[in-house]
């Protein structure tokens, strides 16, 4: 019970630093940047080339890996986003290609074999017969640090203010003064930078492979529709929701069916609850 | 000119023409992008190289062609369509996966092209050369099949994990695959009873698991001494996250990423205690002189990965020196009953230090391995017992230090160091 409550506690941090990015788009923005997969591969492969190929610091690599996504946010929403001009199946379907061109670049410039990220905190303890890395502990403080900053920022700096309001309605934020284009960017560099450095840590905690986009696509999709639109708090709940049950699968039911209750997750709230379980219309 | 001096002039060119183009062409089937499907695909170049310097076979230079399966079986299907229909090949070497194999096998009964499989080991198929020879006549497979690798594996656990560390149980981690279902299938019912290990457990995963922190949780749940793994897909994940865990229980098995020198480097160095059953040569092996020399070419050849080739590298460079043997005594490969007659007669023996150390042939139709009593028609030839006199093992198991060395560590006879458990592993 013990090992599945600290395992839990773990993933789940690292599943809510994962899917807070994503969130963020997907209630301010209001699409779903099915790119941000790659956000989180570039930001594993830059933290690999950077501390392990070129040998420097690894805390220079989570600040390259980091800029990364923020690079290809802004990039995503300058090129992508603005001129398909809210056209949101559109923005999905560009954004999924996308994913697949970054893939065959990474394949293109590292290969398609996987590789293994040293931690970016070695070392690792026993708490109750249950092995645990420092670099999972840290990636679960960051991620809390993370949210509890993102939830301050919205709610107390002019900026985030600004983003609620554009996440309430665009044409009344807009009439009120605040740019929501200018809003959208910085939503945009956030949200890249914050799925790159989830990037990092879930690389370093699995492994980087060219089709490492896809698994923690599914769970930032995963957390939002069962989270619902525009909660942060919702994401954090929904995270930590889908790490225990995955881990009470593998040690309670089967391993190889892991993955299989996080989709009937989804579809049963997509049937009962279509606005997910914390669901608003704002942030 | 008339009519008739007219066609025989182009008559005549077209002979001559013939006569310089005449090649026996060869046709490579398996992954360009993995080092398993690279090491066959360069032994066969190094073998083609070599045969076509000392002035080819049959007066005819060896040409190559290459079909990429991309590891999928209906791309592994097309692939041997395209080398018989477009290219027409004589003959055709594997660095097939199982599946895919078995995938195409249907299309090599069908075209009849001799066929020489380098890679797979999965002994369903020697069972379908036994059964219906005819229709499986024009294949080989020169690696020694999966059962005897766990058949002598079993001895690896009598001698080494139940008598020299004294474990007596264990729990089997296994891949969800057709590969990892094989292997634990033979593995369960062999351990108890010949080698006094019971199965506390077997805990089958999904191929694209990438955290496998609950999975040695469970593994310890379980009681057992000690792990066993299946791991043929991203072998180096579940490898490093028991580095990086330090799962306090020792593991061994089979780890199909451990069978390379790149291990090392793909595991981030985080990979020090893994032991792997492995096919001969394996990593760590100490080599008799031709085998070193080959290894010597090769490196001389190539500088991308794999640096040095896997053993299925090896079985591809002999294996086609010996079907293009076969093919000159049979007067080629378009009679393919002797053809494979010819194959059958093929026995390369490789010494070192005086000691038969490696050995290329095939077992016949009717020869019964006497440990397991059967026979394993068209299947390199093995000895499943010490002291290994007709044959090299089966299999080796392999060890990787936690300083990044790699060697063997069993059987005595072709170790070259001990077996030890990581250093995170409580001895008692």
């Amino acid at each position: 019970m013990l090992q599945i409550l600290i395992q839990g506690l773990l993933l789940s941090g690292l599943y809510a630093l994962i899917a807070v990015g994503f969130t963020l788009i997907f209630s301010i923005g209001r699409v779903l940047n099915l790119a941000y997969g790659a956000y989180l591969m570039l930001g594993g492969y830059a933290f690999f080339w950077v501390s392990q190929t070129l040998g420097m610091p690894k805390v220079v690599g989570v600040l390259v890996g980091t800029l990364v996504g923020v690079v290809m946010g802004l990039a995503i929403f300058r090129l992508i986003v603005r001129p398909l001009k809210g056209d949101m199946v559109a923005v999905e379907i560009a954004t999924l290609i996308l994913a697949v061109v970054v893939q065959a670049g990474i394949v293109l410039l590292f290969g398609d074999s996987s590789k293994i990220l040293l931690p970016i905190v070695p070392g690792v303890i026993q708490v109750a017969g249950v092995s645990v890395t420092y670099n999972i502990l840290v990636a679960t403080l960051v991620s809390w640090a993370v949210l509890i900053g993102l939830m301050l920022f919205v709610s107390m700096s002019h900026t985030g203010r600004a983003m609620q309001a554009v996440s309430m309605d665009q044409k009344g934020a807009a009439i009120s003064g605040i740019d929501p284009n200018r809003i959208n960017m910085i939503t945009w560099g956030i949200s890249g930078a914050l799925g790159a450095l989830g990037g990092v840590f879930f690389a370093s905690y699995t492994q980087l492979s060219p089709s490492m986009w896809v698994a923690p696509l599914i769970i930032a999709v995963a957390v939002v529709i069962v989270g619902g639109i525009g909660s942060i708090m919702g994401t954090l709940i929904v995270a930590h929701v889908v790490g225990f049950m995955e881990v009470i699968v593998v040690a309670v039911i089967a391993p190889e069916l892991r993955g299989v209750f996080t989709m009937l997750l989804i579809i049963g709230v997509l049937v009962l609850r279509p606005r997910g379980l914390f669901g608003r219309d704002e942030l | 000119m008339t009519f008739r001096t007219g066609l025989a002039a182009g008559l005549a060119a077209t002979l001559i023409a013939g006569a310089a183009t005449a090649e026996i062409k060869v046709g490579f089937i398996g992954s360009l992008s993995s080092d398993t499907g690279l090491s066959t695909l360069r032994g066969a170049e190094i073998a083609i190289e070599e045969l076509n310097a000392a002035g080819g076979v049959m007066g005819e230079q060896i040409t190559l062609v290459t079909a990429d399966t991309g590891e999928d079986v209906t791309e592994g299907i097309k692939a041997y369509e395209y080398l018989a229909e477009t290219e027409e090949v004589d003959f055709i070497i594997s660095g097939s996966i199982d599946d895919v194999s078995l995938g195409w096998l249907p299309r090599m009964q069908e075209y009849r092209i001799p066929t020489l499989d380098t890679w797979t080991s999965y002994i369903g198929i020697i069972d379908m050369v036994a059964e219906d020879p005819d229709a499986m006549r024009p294949y080989f497979m020169n690696i020694a099949s999966d059962e005897a690798l766990a058949t002598l594996y079993i001895n690896f656990g009598a001698d080494v994990l139940k008598e020299k560390m004294g474990w007596d149980s264990v729990v089997i981690l296994a891949e969800d695959t057709a590969f990892g279902q094989a292997i634990t299938g033979l593995v369960t019912e062999a351990l108890a009873p010949v080698a006094g290990i019971e199965v506390a457990d077997v805990i089958v995963y999904d191929i694209n698991t990438v955290d496998f922190a609950p999975i040695f949780s469970k593994a310890q749940n379980s009681g057992a001494d000690f792990i066993y793994q299946v791991s043929s897909v991203n072998s180096q994940v579940i490898s490093s996250q028991y580095v990086k865990l330090q799962v306090p229980m020792a593991m061994t098995g089979v780890n199909v990423a451990a069978l390379g020198m790149e291990y090392w480097e793909d595991t981030g160095g985080a990979g020090g205690g893994i032991s792997t059953l492995s096919p001969v040569p394996s990593v760590g092996f100490k080599l008799d002189p031709v085998s070193q020399a080959f290894v010597d070419t090769y490196q001389a050849k190539y500088d991308t990965r794999p640096k040095v080739p896997h053993f299925n590298g090896f079985n591809a460079y002999q294996g086609l020196k010996q079907a293009m043997a076969a093919a000159e005594a049979a007067g080629g490969f378009g009679d393919v009953d002797a053809w494979a007659a010819e194959m059958l007669k093929q026995d390369l023996k490789l010494e070192l230090d005086g000691k038969l150390w490696l050995r290329y042939g095939f077992w016949g139709y009717d020869e019964v391995e006497p440990v397991t009593g059967r026979t394993y028609p068209h299947n390199a030839r093995f000895d499943l017992e010490a002291p290994y006199d007709d044959a090299q093992p089966s299999m080796v198991v392999i060890q990787w230090t936690e300083q990044g060395d790699v060697g063997v560590v069993y059987p005595p006879e072709y170790a070259t160091m001990e077996f030890s458990v990581p250093s995170w592993v409580p001895t008692e």
